[in-house]
């Protein structure tokens, strides 16, 4: 199979430094080598930019740490002279392995991390406790019964989730079968409403990669949802309200001029039943009586289905930038 | 700031390296200040790529000199015992990370989504499962260069790879992945259904069940138990939308008579609308156990 030509990663700016290295830290520190250059492949959404920024950030500090506790070049390195020759000889290993510990260490953290950011979903702790249900009749007949009980828990963005799941796998001369019998299922912030009923609903259906899936996208749908508020208010700060904050599913549009005229474009994120994540945007509108009753054309009693057609043609951003423009004909140029 | 108390104590021989660390600091700090500025999203953007390549680089030198001078000290530990219980405690510490770690490595399927490193890039495992059945798992081996690119993979060929891969690889992996698992999740929960009514209810089959490779088209006859009289209807499941594991079309015909006497119409509407609302199978299950309970009022 042609492969092309298989870059070699470049030499890590470590390599520079240190004159003698363990070969197979060498070998673990091209694969981290391959890490970044496999995360610098990605197209990754800003956030997921800064957690890594925040990360590094993190780990520099403890290395600055650890370089401070540690006599520099130079510095008498001990007071105490001993010579326990058995003690350094099995030190010695120790030293060894350690170092051999904590490259692979280094390995292991950065496939994490490229996990986490290949799937957007962090797991932070993970136990499994695993039982054998295996009867003895069972055994005669080659059969094997086990039952696996997992926790897990992490977040996706600001999402924090628990979960705890049984497996039951029966293995037969045939197959082996894995069937989720049990899912439960713990989520903060608990703000976002829609979320409590597809958590249960995913309970009872037992359906781990559904819960995963619809999470992403319930996730990805509340960050567009944000920055498409915030990019209007930062371009509209006058005539654009968010009263509840850019996180929340209310954006109101309310002229300078004519504060009694208001539009609340109402943006909820909804699953359905079968884990699919839609939008739906409804249009409220508030107007002085006195308006209402000139409204021959009841312009505003029909706006929210004008609203639900506009958005079917123009798409979210456009709809709501039409909007605002309608009721800041009046306002100075925007911010931008 | 640490770095520049260790400056100090150190004099000369420790300046270089770390005078060094410290300028790649304040290059770095300079660059977070420009971060501060109002700026284009897509300025901000690049300018997050050019931090984190440098807090990479300044990470990965402080890594290599905290590695510097433990080597150093075992070097002149020659005559030195070094508190080896920390050490020992050390180790145990990291062992226990390594293999809290690794765990969690492994736990990464139970998402879905999960994957290892090669050495030309990452090689994505997807899982599928549906009703909590564990079913197959598929691969996309990824070649991590710009553009990226798919290597090889095992998902089946009536699964649009390529429309999808089109639209979302190069822009949004992790969309990618998950519209890739939705795809195949569903497929396999089709597969799943179809699987089951043929191995588990040919009882109640009055025919082969004939279907497509994708399981979008399903199509089959099966017999009605009404008061003693047993009445072919054929099925034809269509399923439209290649993300669900419901049909979007379905119509149930009966076969010879021109006109159902109206038990039977009611019947045959029932029908209908259950092959919408629940997976194949169940269906059938409920209508063996319907059967069952007629036997039992005929008993009597």
């Amino acid at each position: 199979m042609c492969e092309g030509i298989a870059r070699r990663s470049p030499a890590s700016p470590a390599d520079l430094w240190d004159g003698s290295r363990h070969p197979r830290a060498r070998l673990e520190e091209r694969a981290v080598a391959r890490f970044h250059q496999a995360v610098s492949c990605l197209c990754l959404p800003m956030d997921s930019l800064r957690a890594e920024a925040d990360a590094l950030e993190a780990e520099i500090k403890a290395l600055r740490r650890a370089c401070v506790e540690l006599p520099a070049p130079g510095e008498d390195t001990s007071p105490v002279r001993q010579s326990f020759q058995d003690i350094y000889q099995s030190d010695s290993e120790g030293w060894e392995s350690l170092k051999d510990l904590r490259s692979h260490l280094g390995h292991v953290e950065s496939e994490l991390q490229f996990l986490s950011l290949l799937t957007g979903i962090s797991i932070r702790n993970y136990s499994k406790k695993t039982e054998d249900l295996t009867s003895t009749e069972m055994t005669e007949k080659n059969i094997k019964k086990v039952l696996q009980r997992h926790r897990l828990s992490g977040s996706c963005h600001m999402i924090t989730f628990q979960l705890e799941f049984q497996i039951l796998e029966i293995q037969n001369k045939e197959s082996l079968s894995s069937v989720i019998t049990d899912l439960s299922i713990i989520m903060e912030p608990t703000e976002y409403s829609e979320l409590s009923e597809f958590v249960s609903r995913t309970e009872e259906r037992r359906d781990l990669f559904m819960f995963f899936r619809s999470l992403h996208f319930f996730v990805e749908w509340c960050e567009y949802r944000k920055r498409t508020f915030k990019h209007f208010k930062e371009k509209y700060p006058e005539t654009v309200h968010l009263t509840k904050g850019a996180s929340s599913s209310y954006m109101g549009i309310r002229s300078h001029s004519r504060p009694e005229f208001e539009l609340v474009i109402v943006w909820r994120i909804q699953i359905d039943e079968e884990g699919k994540v839609l939008p739906r945007l409804d249009l409220l509108t508030k107007a002085p009586l006195s308006a209402l009753e000139l409204d021959k054309n009841r312009v505003i009693e029909t706006a929210p289905l004008s609203f639900r057609t506009l958005l079917g043609v123009l798409g979210i951003e456009a709809t709501l930038e039409s909007l605002i423009k309608s009721l800041c004909t009046e306002e100075q140029v925007p911010t931008q | 700031m640490e770095l520049a108390n260790t400056l100090s104590q150190d004099g000369e021989s420790g300046g270089g390296v770390l005078a060094h660390l410290e300028r790649l600091e304040t290059q770095m700090s300079r660059s977070h200040k420009k971060l501060e500025e109002p700026q284009s999203a897509q300025a901000v953007e690049s300018a997050l790529g050019t931090k984190i390549r440098q807090l990479r680089c300044l990470r990965d030198k402080l890594r290599a000199e905290v590695r510097h001078r433990q080597a150093r000290i075992k070097a002149s530990t020659a005559s030195v015992a070094p508190d080896q219980t920390l050490e020992m405690s050390e180790q145990d510490i990291l062992e226990r990370r390594q293999e809290n770690l690794k765990a969690i490595l492994q736990a990464y399927r139970f998402t879905g989504i999960s994957g290892k490193l090669t050495s030309r890039g990452v090689c994505v495992c997807i899982s599928t499962a549906f009703e909590g059945n564990l079913l197959d798992s598929y691969f996309v081996d990824l070649v991590m260069q710009k553009p990226l690119r798919i290597h090889h993979h095992s998902i089946p060929v009536f699964i649009p790879l390529e429309e999808i891969a089109a639209k979302y690889l190069q822009t949004n992996i992790q969309h990618f992945l998950f519209i890739l698992s939705e795809y195949l999740n569903a497929y396999s929960g089709r597969k799943f259904q179809a699987d089951r009514l043929q191995s588990d209810f040919t009882a109640l089959l009055a025919g082969p069940l004939q279907r497509n490779s994708l399981c979008t088209v399903l199509s089959f006859t099966y017999n009605v138990e009404l008061k003693g009289q047993s009445f072919p209807f054929g099925a034809r499941l269509l399923y439209k939308d290649l993300t669900t594991t419901l049909p979007t079309d379905v119509s149930i015909t009966h076969q010879g008579m021109d006109t159902l006497p109206s038990t039977w119409e009611e019947q045959r509407a029932a029908h209908e609308s259950l092959f919408f609302k629940k997976p194949l199978h169940q269906v059938f299950t409920s209508f063996a156990r319907k059967g069952d309970e007629l036997d039992v009022n005929l008993a009597f």
